[in-house]
């Protein structure tokens, strides 16, 4: 039992933690020793889907400028999945063609552990954001910039190592990840639209039958 | 069978009591649910009058008389407290100063003047000022309605090309005159008593957008040239208060739909306090792009009138509404509806107040239509008089009152909240706070209430603090002990 919790522990906290403080060692044991766990990175995510929600209610009043009557869970959960699934099918056809050595399943990790800081120091910095007054509402900012950054932080390095790239090509393939979402956005829209169509097509068809006959 | 009749009349007259349905804004700008503020009390017409109307422009109303001018009409109509008539003019003879001045110029034959197409009309101690649009000019009578003065010739380059067309007025106590004139982009014309032109005052700002200022930067001189002018918003009406600062309403433009409502001080900056959930600007939701089955776009504020307490009404043409705001620019009730029946009114020209009443004058029915303040209005009214006084116990009383009217009502929550925080009676205070979205005063309540919490407590926070800080260096010596070292020196 004592195991086992040390085992979760070292999973959850110690090695992501390492990972922040040492990006070059901690992504070589991420990727060469296969540290890491695909099973971490989805909790990870599934627990950052849910600090969206929980910030979204649980914020302090002074910070807190959400309608608490248009919360929409899965709108929420919907939205993280939407945005992990396009930056790491973005980011993997820009890679593949660009001699990155990582996996799909190496991106979704990376992405799912640079999500670390954003829980670690996210939960907490909700609920005190409680117990502050509106002066001292610039800890909870600084905060939650700190807890960004750091996720970036991590997401840039884990990137930069799994493919084990140089910096300037990082920064490219970034920049074309980006450019690959936004083209699949695009057709996702189109693809959207077109099949609505084609159904209103359909639909007016039948009734106009309907009516006929 | 009677019951059967009681039935069949609740259910005729049902659909007029729940027809205009009241509404404000909540703090998260949805409309919401809120008690009328004004509502019906008499309307005034030709016949009522005994006067032709046709085409109704503007309304004023001076030590309880009301000034009203009609374009068609030419005509000059005043009519006292009661709404009878007292007198309907539409030719004005010279006074012996007129005619005076007149003879200096050599003109001796001419006794009587009439107006053409007059658009506005303003009343001061001193004198009825015309805007006579169609004879490019400004009338000046004094109260027994003889001409002092003609303002015709205004020596401002501007007019060199341009005809002088004055559309609204408003005079300060010195007889200075402020003008809204037709195609003038530049601002309000502030002209003097003599009829010489001062300045420009207020500039209605132009916004451009990051993207058309990147575009601009790119283009050449003579591709600017060919562009649509960006001209700044005209100005619809002017109506100057107590303090000298004039309440002025304009036209919207295309990116910028904030400011229609403007107090501007005598150094012609614009100082209207926005501190309400949304900036004072009629109705915040509406629809947008072109649509021929629903009104669209931002209201068209087309006239402005204030009463106590620094608490101003305007009126928008568009949706024929009026959005009563405070000093410190929260929307406090909307009234007025759209429709041809005596209570509505569907193209307002021009409003003011009548002591407690506001007078909205439209030019289609040619109408004048009298809103009372209902019980809520006056409670609403009130409190914030208390509150201005800096009586905040008179005003919580009468909050209290408003909100059982009106539940939904966040600006009387926080006026109860603001005596609660007065009264030290944190706790409470922070909960009308939260309920009024008052995060400035909930902050400052909180802040009191957790003093009092750690205070209170202290003691058990510096034990526990001591008690922690303990048993984690007892553990460590322990640790080190086991371990065979020691903690007074290394090794």
């Amino acid at each position: 039992m004592k195991i086992k919790l040390k085992e979760i522990i070292n999973d959850y906290i110690r090695f992501p933690a390492y990972i922040m403080v040492h990006p070059f060692d901690g992504y070589e044991e991420f990727k060469r020793y296969k540290k890491a766990k695909l099973t971490v990175a989805i909790i990870f995510i599934i627990l950052f889907a849910y600090f969206q929600i929980f910030s979204y209610t649980n914020l302090g009043f002074l910070v807190n400028n959400n309608n608490p009557l248009e919360l929409n869970s899965l709108e929420e959960i919907f939205g993280v999945v939407l945005l992990v699934f396009l930056f790491t099918v973005g980011n993997w056809s820009i890679t593949t063609l660009m001699e990155g050595k990582g996996t799909y399943k190496e991106i979704l990790m990376v992405t799912g552990y640079a999500l670390f800081p954003l829980l670690i120091i996210g939960f907490p910095s909700v609920v005190l954001s409680n117990f502050f007054t509106l002066e001292e509402m610039a800890f909870y900012n600084l905060l939650m910039y700190i807890a960004y950054f750091l996720s970036g932080w991590m997401l840039f390095m884990g990137i930069l190592n799994i493919h084990e790239y140089g910096l300037f090509k990082t920064i490219l393939t970034f920049l074309a990840s980006f450019v690959s979402i936004a083209v699949m956005i695009f057709v996702g829209l189109l693809f959207f639209d077109l099949i609505q169509q084609f159904i209103a097509f359909v639909v007016s068809i039948i009734e106009e039958i309907n009516l006929r006959y | 069978m009677k019951k059967i009749l009681m039935i069949m009349l609740g259910l005729f007259i049902l659909p007029f009591l729940i027809g205009a349905t009241n509404y404000n804004y909540s703090y998260w700008g949805t409309a919401i649910h809120s008690a009328p503020g004004l509502n019906y009390i008499a309307s005034i017409n030709s016949e009522t009058l005994e006067v032709n109307l046709s085409s109704p422009e503007d309304l004023v109303v001076h030590d309880n008389k009301i000034y009203l001018v009609d374009k068609n009409e030419n005509s000059l109509i005043i009519i006292n407290d009661s709404f009878q008539k007292i007198k309907a003019l539409t030719e004005f003879s010279y006074s012996q100063i007129y005619l005076d001045i007149l003879a200096e110029d050599g003109i001796i034959d001419e006794t009587s003047l009439t107006l053409k197409g007059p658009y506005g009309v303003d009343v001061t101690d001193n004198g009825i000022f015309i805007s006579d649009t169609g004879n490019y000019r400004i009338v000046k009578l004094n109260h027994s309605y003889e001409v002092v003065n003609v303002f015709s010739e205004i020596d401002e380059s501007t007019f060199d090309e341009l005809l002088f067309e004055p559309r609204k007025i408003t005079v300060d106590p010195t007889d200075r005159m402020y003008v809204v004139a037709k195609n003038i982009y530049e601002g309000i014309l502030e002209i003097n008593s003599d009829g010489t032109f001062n300045r420009y005052t207020g500039v209605n700002p132009i916004k451009l957008t990051p993207f058309e200022i990147f575009s601009r930067s790119l283009m050449t001189e003579e591709q600017i040239a060919q562009l649509q002018l960006f001209l700044p918003t005209e100005y619809t009406n002017v109506n100057i208060n107590e303090e000298n600062f004039i309440y002025a309403t304009s036209k919207v433009s295309e990116n910028n739909d904030e400011n229609p409502i403007q107090l501007i001080n005598p150094k012609g900056v614009d100082v209207i306090e926005r501190d309400g959930f949304f900036p004072p600007m009629g109705d915040i939701q509406y629809v947008e792009g072109m649509n021929n089955y629903v009104v669209d776009g931002p209201s068209s504020i087309v006239d402005i009138a204030y009463t106590n307490d620094g608490i101003y009404t305007v009126l928008d043409q568009k949706r024929s509404r009026l959005f009563t705001y405070d000093r410190e620019g929260n929307l406090l009730y909307i009234d007025g509806d759209a429709g041809s029946q005596s209570d509505k009114f569907s193209e307002g020209v021009a409003i003011d107040y009548l002591g407690d009443d506001l007078l909205v004058l439209d030019r289609k029915t040619k109408t004048i239509i009298v809103y009372g303040l209902t019980e809520f209005g006056t409670y609403v009214n009130q409190a914030i008089h208390f509150h201005n006084e800096g009586q905040f116990e008179e005003a919580a009383v009468v909050w209290e009152k408003v909100i059982q009217i009106n539940s939904n009502y966040e600006i009387a929550y926080n006026g109860i909240g603001k005596l609660l925080l007065r009264q030290e009676k944190y706790k409470e205070a922070m909960e009308y706070f939260k309920l009024g979205h008052d995060q400035y005063y909930y902050s400052k309540a909180f802040q009191e209430y957790r003093n009092n919490i750690i205070k209170s407590n202290f003691g058990y926070i510096l034990g526990g603090i001591i008690l922690i800080s303990g048993v984690l260096i007892g553990r460590k010596i322990k640790k080190v002990h086991k371990e065979g070292g020691s903690i007074l020196y290394e090794d």
